[in-house]
């Protein structure tokens, strides 16, 4: 409207009557409230743009969002007693991201494949892989997630730390074992100047959380196990080539811990505990999944941000034994809508409207750069490609533009409950501690996960 | 005096002495034995907190140090948590006020359902009333943990999601068997006559209740008052579970934030929870007479 | 006051009953209402907070294939293992201690009072806070404890929370220094409901020390000393901070007990019915229990 005379504003108000009628369906979800469940982010600027996101879709919409941010560890129980208790909300996003699948298996989410198709062209391959579960009661597959936003797993280094025990950064070997057994020798070398606290490899050896398993893949795929599921979902562990990728891998891990280069306080670490020990210096380096530990830092001291951590997305990342790339699993954070929620329609109107590249990107740019955008244009922005930021471009090519693949359970949702009842932690830990072989925790392990297997027969 | 006498009264004197020696020796041993006992317990309890207070002094808000004495005493900590510095404790004060809230209305609803219950079933004996109490212990076969999942389906239901009340209903029901205990135990001492007399001269029961038993009873209302305070100010599991905005959350819910951030400051942390330890401790040594009292079964006789 | 010159109020003429006799008991008409009304808000609130929830969770966990599926799993022996321990060695070490305490307590003195002043800190401090300072007082590498034990005795501590019995026995420790307090001060206040006339006799007669313990005080205590290991045993299996908090069910799921247990595995692998079976696992142990508490507290008579 050009300018606001009463007759333009009578027949504005006319229009609106008449849409009113005609339309009765959409003025309906124009005036009801959607409630949605997040994730609490694990810096303060990842809330801010969340709200900030909201916020923008009510003003558009004229639509109301009642917005739970839940801190992460109790938001996954929450979810767990909503979907169980039957009481949902209207949309959640995907903590932890597997639940997409283990629901979708027992078809709990609505169909989201016609607000996925409003933007198909932009997503990643991957990331609309990772958005698809299969369904038991309808045997087959459907897209019932959103991608919002990703993480991938890179190395990070305290390169002051390198430096200190004589040793240069630079030199670091590109082949996996010897890439990390470069941390050995610096761990050593501390040693011998009277560090008696520092480790040279922070290896989740634990239990709890889901960095072991993500640790525990990375090298399982760097030895050559990435058949370990294969796309149609099934399971292939009497390929040699995954035994034995397995038994290498358990035997580094676990090797590492039981020769006393990796903290030994790690065995009983939660996913907040390995962050908190990289940051007061306990170890050289570690593999974590996002860039939580340098964003957590960037506020108080930026010296470390910039100058101290140094982050091996892509390049950096060592390749395999014989020198070839790994591809990278990718996690991703869904929009969720349960079954049984009350406002499906604004909850598909308010994931639309989030996933448009401007407002997403600028959602998880806000977000320091913690979480990676899941659609490749965003990710030449001169956010992501700032030459000044050390850490934000190698970790974007890693897990975006780089090789990258859906983790295991977007396959055989199997593999979600192999991960949560951390069935590979198990085996890391006999050798760590109980001085077990590799081979047979292997055996052990493997003998787990058949069985868990064969709880979710696909058609 | 003869040889023979002085060397007896020397003797016995010797002995004498000796007697007095060792049951000095005794008592000396054991005053030191209670002083060791003293200072193992005071250690003992006070190893913890101590800690507590230790890492909220620290100024980094870093748990990594390894110095056993406060270094560098810094108070930021507790001033952050006061005036909400922090983003985790943005809404501190409202959180407090959840806790209190919740607390009072536990304490107050127990008290006064466990108190007419007991009336009811100790005082005017009313037929099959011991069914009451004994199927209420049914409260803890299965233990609270065990419950919480239901229970979330169960508050939805009744639209009570997110709300403190849920939190409330909870406790209360957890409180009151322990509650029944202590006062039908209490109530054993009073005499059923004092009722009776009461009841002749023209009482109803409920001013029985309110004029006769409330006030002898008191000691006993307050032992179980400062329990179900205390059980609403540590319990975690269902405020955690059954709470799940920032303005409804109470601050045991809150502190868990920072348990699961990857920089947290911890002295802000260990403030928190000192500050969230302040209210109870102090009812406690408000009430601890007449809560011993109370828990007197029945008051020293003779 | 001489019972026998209170007139009987609530006795009725006609002995043998009516059905309303049966119900009502000795009380009548408006005594009754009253009497009735007095009860319904505990019966209300234990139908709606208490019968339903248990029903309710009593059906989720009524799978036989659930208990199939618990019983195989290693974790849930280990947990057994864990709980039984837990609630043998935290109760009984527990209520001795207080037994214990309870008679240093008694002794006079300004001294006395003070300790037992600081003595219930632990009680009254609320768990969420002293159990996580534990938790990283018990760390390896930069806690509190073994800092102390390096600086001050130069000893290198272990790694308490690493290994499965030192973190289980942890668990425990940290059980009894919290609750430890709140029974002392049950049994204390058994104690001084002892009447007077009865300890000094003991003094006079030379029943003093473990002589007036064994033979005088016990038998007195014994009653309430019973129930008060029932009621902990029965609040201890259902205990989820102590756990939770300090060692966090680990090394490696190794220091579960039921009532961790039951809730990892409902929200940590996303099968609650799982997790009700866990804790309901516990139901042959703790009904018998709680019928025995029952009918202790009956017939219990604390004192003379």
């Amino acid at each position: 409207m050009a300018r606001l005379t009463r007759r333009s504003v009578l027949r504005g108000s006319a229009a609106l009557g008449a849409t009113r009628l005609a339309a009765p369906h959409i003025a309906r979800a124009a005036v009801t409230t959607a409630s949605v469940w997040f994730a609490q982010g694990f810096v303060q600027d990842e809330d801010v743009a969340l709200r900030k996101a909201v916020a923008d879709y009510e003003k558009a919409s004229g639509n109301k969002i009642e917005l739970s941010i839940i801190p992460f560890a109790p938001e996954r129980q929450k979810i767990i007693s909503a979907i169980t208790s039957g009481v949902v909300p209207d949309m959640i996003d995907s903590n932890p991201a597997e639940i997409l699948q283990i629901y979708g298996w027992q078809d709990r989410w609505v169909d989201v494949s016609d607000v996925v198709e409003t933007q198909k062209a932009q997503f990643s391959e991957t990331a609309l892989q990772a958005a698809q579960a299969y369904n038991s009661v309808t045997k087959k597959r459907a897209t019932y997630g959103v991608p919002l936003r990703a993480a991938v797993v890179p190395c990070h280094i305290w390169k002051s730390l390198v430096e200190k025990a004589g040793m240069k950064l630079e030199d670091i070997p590109k082949t996996w074992d010897a890439y990390f057994d470069f941390f050995k020798k610096v761990q050593d070398n501390l040693r011998k100047q009277g560090e008696r606290k520092v480790y040279g490899l922070g290896f989740q050896v634990t239990a709890n959380g889901v960095d072991p398993y993500n640790l525990f893949m990375a090298f399982l795929l760097a030895y050559g196990g990435q058949d370990i599921v294969t796309k149609d979902g099934k399971l292939h562990l009497d390929d040699p080539k995954v035994k034995q990728a397995a038994i290498k891998a358990t035997a580094y891990l676990g090797g590492a811990y039981r020769d006393g280069y990796v903290p030994p306080s790690a065995i009983n670490w939660n996913d907040a505990d390995d962050n908190n020990a990289f940051h007061a210096k306990l170890m050289v380096m570690d593999v974590d999944g996002t860039l939580s530990t340098e964003v957590a830092v960037k506020d108080k001291h930026p010296e470390w941000y910039f100058n101290e951590i140094v982050t091996h997305g892509v390049p950096g990342y060592p390749n395999d034994n014989a020198g070839k790339p790994i591809p990278s699993i990718v996690g991703y954070t869904n929009g969720l809508i349960p079954k049984g929620a009350k406002n499906v329609t604004v909850a598909k109107e308010f994931l639309k409207y989030f996933i448009q590249p401007k407002v997403i990107g600028e959602f998880v740019e806000l977000g320091l750069g913690r979480w990676l955008p899941v659609m490749p244009a965003l990710a030449k922005s001169p956010f992501w490609q700032n030459p000044k930021d050390p850490h934000l471009k190698g970790y974007v090519q890693q897990g975006l533009l780089g090789a990258t693949i859906p983790d295991y359970y977007v396959f055989n949702v199997a593999m979600a409950e192999v991960r949560t009842q951390h069935v590979w932690s198990l085996a890391m830990i006999d050798v760590a501690k109980d001085g077990g072989k590799p081979e047979a925790a292997i055996d052990k392990a493997f003998k787990r996960i058949e069985e868990i297997f064969a709880k979710y027969k696909m058609a | 005096m003869s040889m023979l006498a002085v060397d007896a009264a020397l003797a016995s004197a010797r002995a004498t002495t000796r007697a007095h020696r060792a049951v000095r020796v005794r008592r000396y041993l054991a005053a030191a034995g209670t002083v060791a006992l003293s200072v193992a317990l005071v250690v003992w309890t006070l190893l913890p907190l101590y800690n507590m207070v230790l890492i909220s002094l620290e100024p980094e808000g870093d748990v990594f140090t390894d110095h056993i004495w406060p270094r560098v005493v810094s108070v930021e900590s507790f001033w952050g948590v006061l005036t909400q510095s922090h983003w985790y404790l943005e809404h501190f004060w409202r959180q407090f006020a959840n806790s209190i809230y919740m607390g009072a209305m536990v304490t107050i609803l127990t008290l006064v359902i466990g108190s007419l219950t007991s009336f009811s079933i100790g005082r005017m004996r009313i037929r099959h009333g011991w069914l009451v109490s004994n199927v209420a212990l049914l409260t803890y076969v299965i233990p609270a943990s065990f419950l919480a999942i239901p229970f979330y389906r169960i508050m939805q239901n009744y639209g009570m999601a997110n709300n403190l009340w849920s939190v409330i209903a909870a406790l209360v029901a957890f409180a009151t068997p322990y509650a029944f205990f202590v006062l039908q135990e209490y109530g054993r001492s009073i005499p059923i006559e004092v009722d009776e007399s009461a009841r002749i001269d023209g009482a109803s029961p409920l001013q029985v209740y309110l004029r006769i038993y409330l006030p002898l009873m008191a000691p006993a209302l307050v032992a179980v008052g400062t329990y179900a305070m205390l059980l609403a100010w540590n319990e975690y599991l269902y405020q955690f579970l059954l709470l799940s905005s920032k303005s409804s959350m109470t601050v045991p819910v809150a502190l868990a934030q920072f348990l699961s951030s990857d920089q947290s400051p911890w002295n802000y942390m260990m403030a928190t929870a000192i500050i969230y330890a302040l209210p109870p401790v102090a009812i406690y040594y408000a009430f601890r007479r007449r809560m011993t009292a109370g828990l007197t079964m029945g008051g020293v006789k003779g | 006051m001489d019972s026998t010159s209170v007139v009987d109020v609530g006795r009725p003429a006609v002995r043998r009953g009516t059905l309303s006799q049966f119900l009502r008991g000795s009380l009548k008409g408006a005594e009754y209402t009253w009497a009735v009304a007095f009860v319904v808000p505990y019966i209300a609130v234990f139908v709606t907070f208490v019968a339903y929830p248990i029903v309710y969770g009593v059906w989720m966990g009524s799978e036989a294939s659930l208990y199939r599926e618990l019983f195989a799993d290693p974790i849930y022996q280990t947990t057994v293992v864990n709980t039984v321990l837990y609630l043998a060695l935290g109760v009984n070490v527990k209520m001795f201690l207080a037994l214990l305490l309870s008679g240093f307590f008694m002794r006079p003195g300004w001294w006395t009072k003070l300790l037992l002043l600081i003595f219930v800190l632990p009680w009254a401090v609320p768990q969420v806070s002293t159990f996580v300072s534990i938790h990283w007082m018990l760390n390896g590498e930069w806690g509190f404890l073994n800092n102390a034990l390096y600086k001050l005795f130069h000893i290198e501590g272990a790694h308490w929370l690493n290994d499965r019995w030192t973190a289980l026995g942890a668990v425990i420790v940290s059980h009894i220094w919290k609750w430890t307090p709140f029974w002392t001060l049950i049994l204390l206040a058994g104690r001084m409901a002892i009447p007077l006339e009865i300890r000094d006799t003991a003094r006079v007669d030379g029943a003093t020390g473990v002589r007036g313990f064994v033979y005088i005080t016990f038998p007195l205590l014994a009653n309430l000393y019973l129930i008060c290991t029932l009621l902990s045993t029965v609040f201890l299996l259902g205990d989820f901070n102590t756990v939770y908090f300090v060692s966090g069910g680990g090394p490696a799921n190794l220091t579960h007990v039921l009532g961790t247990l039951g809730i990892r595995n409902a929200f940590d692998i996303a099968q609650p019915r799982l997790g009700v079976a866990a804790v309901m696992s516990a139901l042959p142990l703790v009904i018998p229990l709680v019928i025995v508490l029952m009918r202790k507290l009956r017939t219990a008579e604390v004192q003379l």
